[in-house]
């Protein structure tokens, strides 16, 4: 992607301006995107990105800088000007970038590229004909087929000279419904780290045919009555509340400027015993998934919390480094055009004793919160704020009617303790998490969970 | 290539290849951040992006690609690309413009400062730390600044057509963003504040921390009210941020595609007769003026709602010919996308309350001063419920600092639930230009 003479000299110029490190981040993607709208196909994209960053770390400093000009002289201009910034340091030793292999743990069976793109306009529109098949109700349907294949190479000043090739695939489907009390929306989006089998192993109809259902109850739903009360938390995409509430404010990126309430908490309670966390950035093409982070370090399966006790944050180098933990492959951005910061891979909460049933029957009042929109939180407090897609009263140890328009509104390591009752029904779902990063695929997940109160906004 | 090499060579590819209707979009941004943690400069991002994008458009169907490589065989892959994907497509009712309006200078919209050209890494880093200090000394309760940034862009976005379109906008601005977390009694809060414009002021630096502290501590002690409807006072930062979520149901494309609840109600009272919503693309020097929209058509200043009537659905070329009229003009497109509607600057006027005044309208009200996240808020539905932070007040005055409650409502009732406006704008760079509101209605959960 780049000659190996280029990242020598770029590194060599970096170390001897006074930088204690040298990075070079290559990057090429081809990115392809088929969408289906208003029974139609829509709309057809092709990408193609192609770039390199430059970082030169000295002490806890860091010093990024990118172009899509990949010229021997743009790229030394770059890395002169980010060491125009370097206000001290001395020239450091530079250990030449030595080949690697990387393993690869995501096989792709079905190279995207061998298959017609009709054969994707085909799928989309069966999906569209699938979700109309429930009736009048349904007003609209958008599916999309998105790939993106990610070719990178991580070079640096300590020897480390890697090359690693990234296939995503994912399928997103919405389904608009409406009756008397207005339109509703519901969607599902799954995806892998891997080939076009992904969409021929997919059971569509019943994708397409959970979002159509979901979209009709919801339009049908009533306001909940908003107010602090139990909530049961679906399996799945439920696990966002614990990725935004409690993941970010795990990684060293928000440890390491002291902007997270669990700082200097490794080894505390934070959780009832029955819980445990993990982040694990090895599982076979998951959507979260990698052979090497975007720092060339190796992923590996991290244990976050472990029986209620906090174990172990997310970190990159410089977040290692700063917060004095070891490197857990957890470097990741979106593209060259970030630096890489410490962000999870695929995080769950791991199975409980506990069915739904129980769970369910516990409650006298309260909401069960069967699938999860989106959210955010502000990790330095671990105040969060979520939609709930898909949402039923819970009255009297039985799930009752569907109410829309709920939010769960809380504080993560508040909330975390709160967890009371968990699950067997583990399960993973994809999304995009954003950041100082950028967006990279993360999957959530979890059981299904019982969370002993949280403030339910509502009408 | 350079970026000129590069458009000649796709008009070239596309005469070579008897394509009679393509267009392109370079976009091209620089940027510079600095920013600071614990006295020193902690990171430097300098960034170039440069990217093509190219859109064919063959008896209506159009096909879409993009390439940041500004190299022959990139280009040409991007282009034979694109005619593909255009051969695929359903069929639209996308034409390009043929006949190419005379507009004024981009210049003339004060978009561009070239003052700002000038600044260099150590005035940013200045800047930066100068902040970060005022921040950290403000206020014995502040335990850290995790967020002090300053930074400076300029961007550009050139389209040419096969049709003889090539208008040329460009803009560049500062910025800057401080997050101090303090903390009291055991409870966290983050204070932040930040600050946009187009004339480089040091002066700033100082306010800027002072500032995000002082929002900070406000909220230091907040408590919960009991749930009920009552009236909210949005102040002039997140009144825009509300009410900017549901403006794509002015887009016609949503309204034919089932996505606006505001289909077929053209004429129809949707908000108080003192209400007028407008769509003013020519305002100088706000971030969505132009003078012309990636298709080429000329923008013009158009009334979303009048005296409380919906007055016009926004439109671009295919989606006016749909239902047989002209584009209005509100176009979007970025180099890696296709068109879009957007909305240029969205302007309700001001009123004559300060915030205060308006505060002192109720007997007793919530004045929200951060909303927090947007996951709650359909714009489909319009349905709004919102995490919030903010005061109490009785009789104007702020009883105490307010947290861990929502707002509930819908945006399309909302319209007609404003019952007063603030006098004021928030300062900073925007496209959304909506004062802060008094509105009655919302329901508040604890």
């Amino acid at each position: 992607m780049l000659p190996e003479s280029t990242v020598n000299r770029i590194l060599e110029l970096g170390l001897s301006r006074g930088a204690e490190f040298a990075e070079v981040f290559c990057e090429e993607s081809d990115s392809s995107n088929v969408e289906l709208l208003d029974r139609k196909i829509d709309s057809i994209n092709n990408g193609n990105s192609f770039g390199v960053g430059v970082r030169l770390l000295l002490g806890d400093n860091a010093y990024y800088g990118y172009s899509s000009d990949a010229s021997e002289e743009a790229l030394l201009e770059l890395t002169e000007n980010l060491a125009h910034s370097l206000k001290e340091g001395r020239p450091g030793h530079l250990h030449y970038p030595e080949k690697k292999p990387v393993t690869d743990r995501h096989p792709v069976s079905i190279d995207p590229s061998s298959v017609p793109k009709t054969e994707r306009l085909d799928l989309l529109r069966q999906i569209d004909a699938i979700a109309r098949e429930h009736g009048d109700a349904v007003r609209q349907v958008r599916a999309s087929i998105s790939e993106k294949k990610r070719n990178v190479l991580i070079c640096n000043s300590e020897g480390l000279w890697v090359e690693d090739s990234r296939q995503y695939s994912r399928l997103g489907i919405s389904t608009i419904a409406e009756k008397d009390s207005g339109p509703q929306a519901a969607a599902e989006s799954p995806g892998v780290l891997g080939g076009y089998e992904f969409f021929q192993g997919l059971d569509v109809k019943t994708l397409a045919g959970n979002t159509a259902a979901s979209a009709i109850r919801m339009a049908e739903a009533g306001y909940i009555d908003g107010g602090m009360m139990p909530v049961v938390l679906g399996n799945g995409f439920g696990g966002v509340i614990f990725h935004e509430a409690c993941g970010h404010p795990l990684e060293t990126e928000a440890i390491r400027k002291n902007a997270s309430p669990f700082t200097g908490k490794i080894g505390e309670a934070v959780a009832q015993p029955l819980l445990t966390a993990i982040d694990d950035g090895t599982m076979a093409n998951r959507w979260g998934s990698l052979n090497v982070d975007d720092e060339g370090h190796p992923p590996q399966r991290t244990v976050l919390i472990e029986n209620g006790i906090l174990k172990s944050y997310l970190s990159d180098r410089i977040g290692a480094g700063q917060v004095g933990v070891a490197r857990t492959g957890s470097a990741r951005r979106e593209s060259y055009k970030f630096a890489p910061v410490s962000r999870m891979r695929n995080t769950y909460i791991d199975r409980g004793p506990h069915s739904m049933e129980e769970m369910i029957a516990s409650v006298d009042f309260g909401l069960y919160a069967k699938k999860m929109g989106g959210g955010s939180v502000d990790p330095a407090t671990g105040e969060f704020n979520f939609a709930v897609q898909e949402g039923y009263a819970i009255r009297k140890g039985k799930i009752a009617e569907p109410v829309r328009g709920a939010t769960l509104i809380g504080k993560g390591f508040e909330v975390l303790p709160l967890i009371s009752m968990i699950g067997d029904d583990l399960e993973l779902a994809a999304g995009m998490c954003g950041a100082s990063s950028g967006w990279v695929p993360t999957t959530v997940g979890q059981p299904t969970i019982k969370i002993d109160r949280i403030l339910v906004g509502g009408r | 290539m350079d970026s000129q090499q590069a458009i000649d060579y796709v008009l070239a590819l596309a005469r070579e290849n008897h394509l009679r209707d393509v267009d392109l979009l370079l976009g091209r941004e620089e940027s510079m951040t600095v920013r600071v943690l614990n006295g020193r400069v902690e990171k430097v991002d300098q960034s170039t992006d440069l990217g093509l994008g190219i859109r064919v458009v063959s008896e209506g169907r159009t096909g879409l690609a993009y390439t940041e490589r500004l190299e022959q065989t990139a280009i040409e892959k991007a282009v034979l690309a694109a005619r593909e994907n255009a051969l695929l497509l359903d069929p639209t009712e996308v034409v390009l413009n043929t006949e190419i309006p005379d507009v004024p200078a981009p210049g003339t919209l004060n978009l561009f400062e070239p003052e700002l050209e000038s600044l260099a890494f150590d005035d940013l880093a200045a800047f930066a730390l100068e902040m970060e200090s005022t921040a950290k000394k403000s206020d014995k309760r502040v335990t850290a600044v995790p967020y002090a940034s300053v930074g400076k862009s300029r961007g550009s976005y050139r389209v040419v057509s096969t049709r003889g379109m090539d208008y040329t906008q460009e803009q560049n601005s500062v910025g800057a963003y401080c997050g101090a977390l303090l903390e009291e009694n055991g409870l966290r809060k983050t204070g932040s504040h930040h600050w946009s414009a187009r004339v480089w002021d040091p002066g700033q630096s100082g306010k800027l921390g002072r500032k995000a502290v002082e929002l900070g501590a406000a909220v230091l002690g907040a408590e919960k009210i009991a749930g009920a409807a009552m009236p909210i006072v949005l102040d002039e930062y997140c009144a825009p941020q509300l009410l900017g979520m549901y403006l794509g149901a002015f887009y016609a494309e949503a309204a034919q595609k089932g996505q606006s609840r505001l289909k077929g109600r053209l004429g129809e009272q949707i908000a108080k007769p003192e209400l007028t919503l407008t769509d003013d693309p020519h305002r100088k020097g706000a971030q969505g003026s132009r003078y012309l929209d990636p298709e080429g058509t000329p923008t013009q200043p158009l009334n979303l709602i009048e005296e409380g009537r919906f007055t016009n659905f926004l439109y671009h070329v295919e989606s006016a010919r749909k239902e047989g009229r002209a584009s209005t003009g509100h176009a979007g497109r970025g180099f890696s996308g296709g068109i879009s509607t957007r909305t240029h600057n969205v302007v309700l006027a001001t009123g004559a309350h300060s915030l205060d005044e308006l505060c002192a309208i109720p007997e007793r009200c919530l004045l929200v001063t951060d909303l927090e996240g947007a996951a709650g808020c359909n714009p489909l539905s319009g349905d709004i419920s919102i995490g919030v932070q903010g005061f109490l007040v009785e009789g104007g005055k702020r009883v105490h600092p307010v947290d861990s409650v929502t707002i509930a409502g819908n945006f399309f009732e909302l319209l007609k639930q404003i019952e007063a406006r603030g006098n004021i704008y928030q300062p900073n760079l925007t496209s959304t230009f909506i004062p802060a509101l008094l509105v009655e209605g919302l329901v508040v959960s604890s």
